[in-house]
């Protein structure tokens, strides 16, 4: 009983607390710290380190000598360089178009069967572990399965194209200019639709079903029930799904490396490969930390509203 | 006359249903058949797969290919089986610690209210938002100090950075699902809080540790970035990176590689069906509230 007493008092006081107070909160929750140092640790190792290491690396370039430790300070030019290249911006706007449509078609694909599968029927079970599948297999393998669909001489898809009349040749997807980057939009969608799905079937249960019913008493369409009633209730889903989407299509890498390396003609790069490539293709370490740090303000901005909603729950159980 | 109104009542229901419907019907198309390609080709000789126009299905079906795949006395059965024990190894010992690690931490955000709780929430999240290639380099220069490149450590340290948070967040959701009150009679009942916690807590979110494994689990299995750049030693290699320097690297074995990723998925799919439900509920406990 005695333990529990000053969490008691700490709740009550969180909304006013004084200097002196924070110390003794501090020293009468001792032990809870225990609990989670672990996991801080951890953290502090594989994260703190890191970044800091990338912040002074940024500042540096690869000597001709291609020996780490006898790197070239030389301020923030890799930055200028990075942001008064238009090779950046290209990339950049390669990006956004790739994470834009990856997620919308996405989280729409995943919105549909959710609506779709919200009802009981036989298989239904199957068919939302089927739909599942492209999510948990490995993006290496979906890669190379779909590389081998749009393979430009002995590509399924092609020759299905041929088969139904749109195209009189097999068509190369990939390796081509204009249709590069949306064919691996495609592919993303792909892995990736059953993710929105899975939330949103979980968000739909949240709904409920007399609100549902009274609106249909009351002569509600199909559409107006959906827009009025269950549209509502899925808000915060939808919009912690959307960002974590947002966010996981910024840090694609996999599908753009294996399908095309970035090619043709840096086509189909995005943030990730391009940073890949700096670093780890021309040994320009320290170009590759300063556009990580680009990157890294740019997806805090973003981080900013991941944590607000997926925190959100958190608070509106605290004001209750 | 009162026919006519009730069919029209009625129509758009069936309309929405039906599209419904055909959307399943189309979007299950678009999943499956990447995937019945990829088993129909991986059945394929070398050269049945390299024709024009494509042979729907194989006129002379055979196992070759994962027979090669899986025969230890050739050097490609060799190689693969060595990369697919490397795979299950990472992975499993990511998992173990990862729940370890995980289930205090994640107990402690849940049930503690101490100072700067809320702040180290966030931190441990924000792991999440990093591209991978943000650590790439300084993580590869740490495993060098640590001696760590070319050893399965580095991957599982690695892993454990970006399995870590998202296990404490799964995890937390389930401990806020667990009544408080049910400790609190615990203790009153002369239980340390030691005790509530290993006797109460423990069993009752053990769907969550399931949970929470097969995630971890599945994440480690096909995490490819990290395995790509910290081994270049065919001793250690992982499945993802094995098969891309087998089948990938010359001339591609279209057949052989397709035995191969398929390989790769049954793991991974086979753990995910028999325990979906844990899996599911798992993802959407922390996103959804009740």
């Amino acid at each position: 009983m005695t333990t529990s007493t000053p969490q008691a008092a700490s709740r009550q006081t969180t909304g006013a607390p004084a200097k002196a107070s924070v110390w003794r909160s501090i020293w009468n929750h001792r032990t809870d710290y225990a609990y989670v140092l672990p996991a801080l640790f951890a953290m502090l190792v594989v994260i703190g380190y890191p970044v800091y290491y990338t912040l002074d690396l940024s500042l540096f370039k690869t000597p001709a000598s291609l020996q780490l430790k006898d790197k070239v300070f030389i301020g923030l030019e890799n930055y200028s360089t990075i942001l008064s290249s238009t090779s950046f911006w290209k990339v950049t706007l390669q990006t956004l178009i790739w994470t834009a449509f990856s997620t919308l078609i996405a989280f729409l694909l995943g919105l549909g069967a959710a609506l779709a599968l919200n009802r009981e029927f036989i298989g239904r079970g199957i068919l939302r572990g089927l739909l599942l599948v492209p999510w948990v297999v490995s993006a290496v393998a979906a890669s190379y399965v779909w590389k081998w669909l749009y393979h430009s001489d002995f590509g399924v898809i092609g020759a299905l194209a041929v088969q139904f009349g749109l195209s009189d040749k097999p068509i190369n997807f990939i390796d081509n200019l204009q249709t590069g980057l949306p064919s691996l939009i495609v592919v993303n969608v792909w892995k990736e639709f059953s993710f929105a799905m899975i939330m949103l079937m979980a968000g739909l249960q949240t709904v409920p079903e007399q609100l549902l019913r009274a609106a249909q008493v009351d002569g509600a369409s199909v559409w107006q029930r959906f827009w009025h009633v269950t549209f509502p209730h899925l808000k915060g889903v939808s919009m912690v799904t959307i960002l974590l989407l947002t966010v996981q299509n910024f840090n694609s890498f996999i599908i753009p490396w294996i399908m095309t390396g970035g090619g043709p003609a840096g086509a189909t790069d995005i943030w990730i490969t391009q940073v890949y490539q700096l670093a780890f293709g021309r040994q320009r370490w320290g170009a590759a930390a300063a556009y990580s740090v680009i990157l890294f303000v740019i997806m805090m901005s973003l981080g900013y509203f991941y944590v607000r909603s997926l925190t959100s729950g958190d608070r509106a159980r605290a004001v209750e | 006359m009162s026919s006519v109104s009730m069919t029209s009542r009625r129509k758009p229901i069936d309309w929405w249903r039906m599209s419904g419907r055909v959307f399943l019907v189309l979007l299950l198309i678009f999943t499956i058949l990447p995937m019945a390609w990829m088993v129909i080709t991986s059945l394929k000789t070398g050269f049945a797969a390299m024709q024009y126009p494509p042979q729907w299905w194989p006129t002379e079906p055979t196992l070759d290919n994962y027979i090669r795949l899986l025969d230890p006395s050739q050097n490609i059965g060799r190689d693969f089986l060595r990369y697919f024990l490397n795979s299950i190894f990472v992975s499993v010992v990511t998992t173990v610690l990862a729940v370890v690690i995980a289930v205090p931490a994640a107990y402690a955000f849940s049930r503690f209210h101490f100072p700067g709780r809320t702040f180290m929430f966030f931190a441990v999240l924000l792991r999440n938002m990093f591209p991978a290639v943000i650590f790439l380099v300084p993580l590869f220069i740490l495993m060098r100090w640590l001696g760590l490149v070319n050893t399965h450590g580095s991957l599982i340290l690695t892993y454990l950075t970006f399995g870590l948070p998202l296990a404490i967040w799964l995890l937390k959701g389930f401990y806020d699902n667990i009544p408080i009150q049910l400790e609190q009679a615990a203790r009153i009942d002369g239980a340390t809080r030691f005790q509530a916690f290993f006797l109460i807590v423990m069993p009752l979110s053990s769907p969550g540790i399931i949970a929470t494994s097969i995630y971890s689990f599945i994440g480690a299995w096909n995490e490819y970035i990290y395995a790509y750049t910290f081994l270049n030693k065919n001793d250690t290699m992982t499945l993802p990176v094995g098969i891309q320097r087998f089948f990938a690297e010359n001339a591609t074995d279209w057949p052989g590689l397709m035995a191969a990723t398929f390989m790769m998925s049954i793991p991974v799919v086979v753990l995910f069906l028999v325990l979906q439900k844990y899996f599911v509920r798992a993802l959407t406990e922390g996103a959804v509230k009740h």
